[in-house]
């Protein structure tokens, strides 16, 4: 027996033998970005639940030699899942469901059943500033295509994170440019914890004081025969507009539809709590296990993470620029403050309008009328993505 | 539009030029206010329908107790509920009749009868509520 042999081999297969190979630095890189996410995370609970996820998948993934995820299997055309499921790491597999778009689907799920309709019910013209606040998605789409930078799926892809709709980002990504998931996703969750921030000096910049102390009155009460009846007309009349999207809005009114229907509280329960927590933990990390150094430490994830943010503050704009105008059509009974609310931030961008409108009219408690184009814009982020998905994919 | 530029829009792997991309951003927010646009309009009405509704039950509450009575006499019922109703159950002591609730939840009553109690300084045992009645203000 060769001792030093022995420790020669054992040094030879160690990750710290294999940093100094061709990608060594990537990777490296790739540990100090996971450990800042973490940091993000946990010290400034930047989106907590997902963050920290992504964060420890992007370390796994990066460690050398750990052969836990796979990239290049992912970007063929024609994936061999019966390989993976042979040979595959832990990542691999867990991915499974981020590439068949299960884990999207089944998170919107969990959303639909915590999902409180009524606000949007009595006032419907929530969903116009739910649609409005969708201008953001297709001015980066216009942004993305100047660059020159990006093919049509890429660039749809990067639109949709002005969307603020994690899953839906992730649904659209997987299909229609697989190999910017980690990019588009951590932008994606990244701005949506950033919201607080991120909207109030363009809501203040935009609308008059005036505007801001608007008091909007209450609406009439939806019955519970309504609540119940929306989430089966929804899924009927956008799914047959739009076959490509009923997937995720199917999944969305599904969970809905168990919350509203009062006699399937056990399954409602678990959607919202032991189901999403799971599949919130599966989504996390195995998105930050597309993180691998060679494929993100690139220009276009410099140019992605720009045009998030300008995505954000464009979809801002345009649900504020709406909420103004509904403003002077309704001769100030609606709050233009509740336009920025239609990204469907849910319930982040209710939550900062609210807190704007408090600002200026102490008493004005405006987070019950912001649901309402809180939640249209989750219908509206899923249609545009339904919409880029027919074109592309 | 030219051939050539639907192919471009099609094609996920070919870069997406100026033209084609405003071209495509103007559908899609077209699209996306037609949908959104079609279900306010769907809402609405069913707001319509059910406040309509709502609305002639109060102003003929006849016609309710009629198609309450048509309705118990259609429907199926097991014969455990049948017996039930035909020999209801005895009130619990210290209970006196019965509370009529009319479009209030049974949460919303207890949460009533608890204030009036608690207003009033009475024992719940002590009063005695005949029906609880929601009231639709007309400036809401």
């Amino acid at each position: 027996m060769n001792i030093g042999e022995i420790l020669k081999n054992l040094w030879n297969g160690s990750g710290f033998h294999l940093f100094g190979g061709d990608n060594g630095w990537q990777s490296i890189v790739m540990i100090i970005v996971a450990l800042f996410f973490l940091y993000l995370g946990i010290k400034k609970k930047f989106e907590p639940l997902l963050l920290v996820g992504i964060a420890f998948g992007m370390l796994l993934t990066n460690l050398p030699g750990s052969d836990m995820y796979h990239s290049e299997w992912w970007t063929t055309t024609d994936i061999d899942y019966l390989e993976i499921l042979r040979h595959g790491g832990l990542l691999d597999i867990l991915y499974i469901g981020v590439k068949t778009g299960v884990y999207p689907c089944l998170i919107f799920m969990g959303v639909g059943a915590m999902t409180d309709f009524g606000p949007m019910l009595s006032r419907p013209s929530s969903l116009i500033l739910g649609a409005a606040a969708q201008g953001g998605i297709y001015l980066v789409l216009i942004l993305a295509a100047a660059t020159g930078m990006f093919t049509g799926g890429e660039a749809a892809s990067i639109s949709i994170i002005a969307g603020a709709d994690g899953p839906t980002a992730i649904f659209l990504t997987k299909t229609l440019a697989p190999q910017l998931l980690a990019p588009i996703a951590v932008a994606a969750y990244s701005y949506m914890a950033l919201i607080p921030l991120l909207q109030p000096p363009f809501m203040k910049l935009l609308t008059t004081k005036k505007e801001r102390m608007a008091v909007m009155t209450s609406t009439r009460p939806v019955s519970k025969k309504e609540k119940i009846i929306f989430p089966i007309l929804v899924t009927i009349l956008v799914s047959l507009l739009l076959p490509s999207v009923a997937p995720l809005l199917g999944s969305l009114m599904f969970g809905n539809l168990l919350k509203e229907c009062g006699v399937t509280e056990r399954l409602s329960d678990t959607a919202q709590n032991a189901l999403m927590n799971i599949v919130t933990l599966f989504l996390g990390i195995s998105v930050g296990a597309t993180a691998v150094g060679s494929v993100f430490l690139t220009t276009k994830t410099l140019l992605i993470i720009v045009l998030g943010l300008a995505g954000f503050v464009l979809a801002t704009i345009c649900g504020l620029l709406i909420g103004k105008l509904l403003y002077v059509i309704s001769k100030g009974k609606i709050n233009p403050l509740i336009g920025s609310a239609g990204v469907s931030a849910v319930p982040m961008a209710a939550r900062v309008s609210n807190t704007v409108g408090l600002q200026y009219n102490k008493g004005n408690y405006l987070l019950m009328h912001a649901m309402g184009p809180n939640v249209a814009g989750v219908i509206g982020s899923a249609v545009a993505a339904g919409f880029l998905l027919a074109v592309f994919a | 539009m030219s051939a050539n530029i639907l192919a471009a829009i099609l094609d996920k792997e070919a870069r997406l030029g100026a033209v084609d991309s405003l071209l495509l951003a103007l559908i899609g927010i077209v699209i996306v206010f037609i949908v959104l646009i079609a279900l306010m309009l769907v809402v609405t009405l069913q707001g319509k329908i059910f406040d309509g509704s709502a609305k002639l039950k109060q102003k003929h509450p006849e016609w309710a107790e009629k198609a309450a009575a048509i309705k118990s006499k259609f429907s199926i019922r097991k014969k455990e509920e049948l017996a039930e109703e035909a020999a209801p159950e005895e009130l619990a002591s210290g209970t006196c009749g019965e509370l009529v609730l009319v479009g209030t939840s049974e949460r919303d009553a207890a949460m009533i009868m608890a204030i009036v109690a608690d207003n009033t300084n009475t024992p719940l045992n002590q009063l005695r509520f005949k029906s609880i009645k929601r009231v639709e203000d007309e400036n809401l």
